[in-house]
């Protein structure tokens, strides 16, 4: 059984990691985050949105620019969306993700933890509000974004080792 | 009021404070200097980038036109002639087709529009395809290819391997269209392939120029070429063992490379295989996704 968005024919999509998706038609966007995080940018005048799902925080400089990385995938998007229509000021973000799931003792890297500094520093530099957000601890996270309502429903999940 | 002595104290401490925050300045400076050159560098390997496409897009296509209306134009006894050039119209716009699937996945994978789409995909007839596709270039410098597949006997459908077919294609394309470019004339190229557990080894050997240990680094880097003088003989805008590289990391994969100047060079591959789980470890059972109960948090 699916929920009743689904039975009312709105196109969904499943984005994977290192990936992002913007439409002007709407979608249900569904992803899965751990230590990645997810940047929803939703636009209420034009209704539209669009959401990224980044690995790393930084470019690294060398191969692709690819938006496996956070500060190439938030720039990409808020192009994405200014390229549909969205003036930057109505643009509002919802970010999801960062979770320390995988234990590790010294978690010298802190992943998750620098991938939601990246996405809270980009949003303010860019003066992007943030109207929601679920990040941190210690939990993966099942995301569903309405790209039409900017609506995001979450449910925390457990490690399946 | 202070003293004198006082004073001269607070002037030292001052002064002090100012020489650390010079010694700041000047590495800031430093600093500086060295991301605005990394940036013109960049820059001028983009230009350098654009200019060399430009000839590799323009060329073959100006010899595909003068082929064409000599075809055109000959007689029907010229038969042996016209399908020498035909030959030659194919190897031009292969080349192209080739170069200009490289331009397209890069700026799809910037753009963060190429997630992997895995099927299962016949291995040994993929990679036969594309030596097959190459033995035309590989007979022009008279290589041969030798390619060998390791059976595990223990599976039935060895040949079978659940992966992105086009990246995967893209990706032995590259390596062995750099195994034939580097090669000496007149040698063999190895191309390998095994199962490894869950992964899809390749190998491609070639007995060519190498490369030398400190350039190793650097040659997954976009737009770099090794050695310009190379670039006037072979045609390449540096894009293609990015590509590779980058579309290994889509899919999990890594490379390796061993290489002696003078010698030649093995790039390995090694991709596991696609499945439905997601790579953050949680598995997708096609349960995940339900939503809209009580449960749910909404943002």
């Amino acid at each position: 059984m699916r929920s009743s968005e689904q039975e009312n024919n709105i196109k969904t999509h499943y984005l994977y990691p290192a990936a992002l998706f913007a439409e002007p038609e709407p979608h249900l966007v569904d992803t899965i985050l751990g230590s990645c995080v997810a940047v929803c940018l939703y636009d209420p005048v034009k209704k539209i949105g669009g959401i990224n799902h980044y690995m790393l925080p930084f470019w690294n400089g060398t191969g692709l620019a690819s938006p496996k990385y956070g500060n190439i995938a938030i720039q990409k998007l808020v192009e994405k969306m200014l390229f549909m229509g969205s003036s930057k000021g109505n643009i509002q973000a919802k970010i999801f993700g960062g979770g320390e799931v995988v234990d590790t003792k010294t978690n010298m890297f802190k992943i998750g933890e620098r991938n939601i500094e990246i996405a809270e520093n980009m949003l303010a530099e860019l003066k992007i509000k943030i109207t929601g957000k679920s990040i941190g601890g210690k939990q993966g996270r099942k995301i569903r974004f309405n790209t039409e309502t900017g609506v995001v429903l979450m449910k925390l999940i457990q490690k399946s080792t | 009021m202070l003293s004198d002595k006082e004073l001269i104290e607070q002037l030292k401490i001052r002064l002090a404070k100012s020489a650390e925050m010079a010694v700041m300045l000047a590495k800031q400076g430093e600093e500086l200097q060295s991301v605005n050159e990394k940036l013109s560098e960049s820059e001028a390997l983009k230009s350098h980038f654009i200019s060399n496409i430009t000839n590799e897009i323009v060329n073959p296509f100006a010899s595909i036109l003068g082929l064409s209306k000599n075809i055109i134009a000959s007689k029907e006894s010229d038969i042996i002639k016209i399908k020498s050039m035909a030959e030659l119209i194919h190897s031009e716009a292969f080349e192209l087709d080739f170069q200009l699937k490289n331009i397209f996945t890069a700026a799809r994978i910037e753009a963060g529009e190429a997630s992997p789409e895995y099927i299962k995909t016949d291995i040994s007839q993929l990679i036969t395809s594309i030596i097959s596709a190459y033995k035309y270039k590989a007979e022009q410098k008279q290589l041969k290819i030798n390619f060998s597949f390791d059976l595990d006997k223990a599976l039935s459908d060895a040949h079978f391997f659940r992966t992105d077919p086009e990246k995967l294609k893209l990706i032995i394309s590259n390596l062995l269209s750099n195994g034939i470019k580097y090669s000496n004339a007149a040698n063999r190229i190895e191309v390998k392939a095994w199962r490894d557990e869950n992964s899809l080894k390749l190998m491609v050997k070639d007995f060519g120029i190498g490369i030398d240990k400190k350039n190793l680094e650097i040659i997954f880097d976009r737009f770099k070429r090794l050695d310009a003088s190379i670039n006037s003989l072979n045609p390449g805008h540096g894009l293609g063992l990015s590509v590779t590289k980058s579309l290994l990391d889509l899919m999990n994969g890594n490379i390796e490379i061993a290489s002696k100047r003078g010698i030649g060079s093995i790039f390995t591959i090694s991709i596991p295989e696609g499945d439905d789980t997601n790579s953050d470890g949680y598995a997708l059972d096609g349960n995940e996704f339900i939503f809209g109960n009580s449960e749910d948090e909404v943002f």
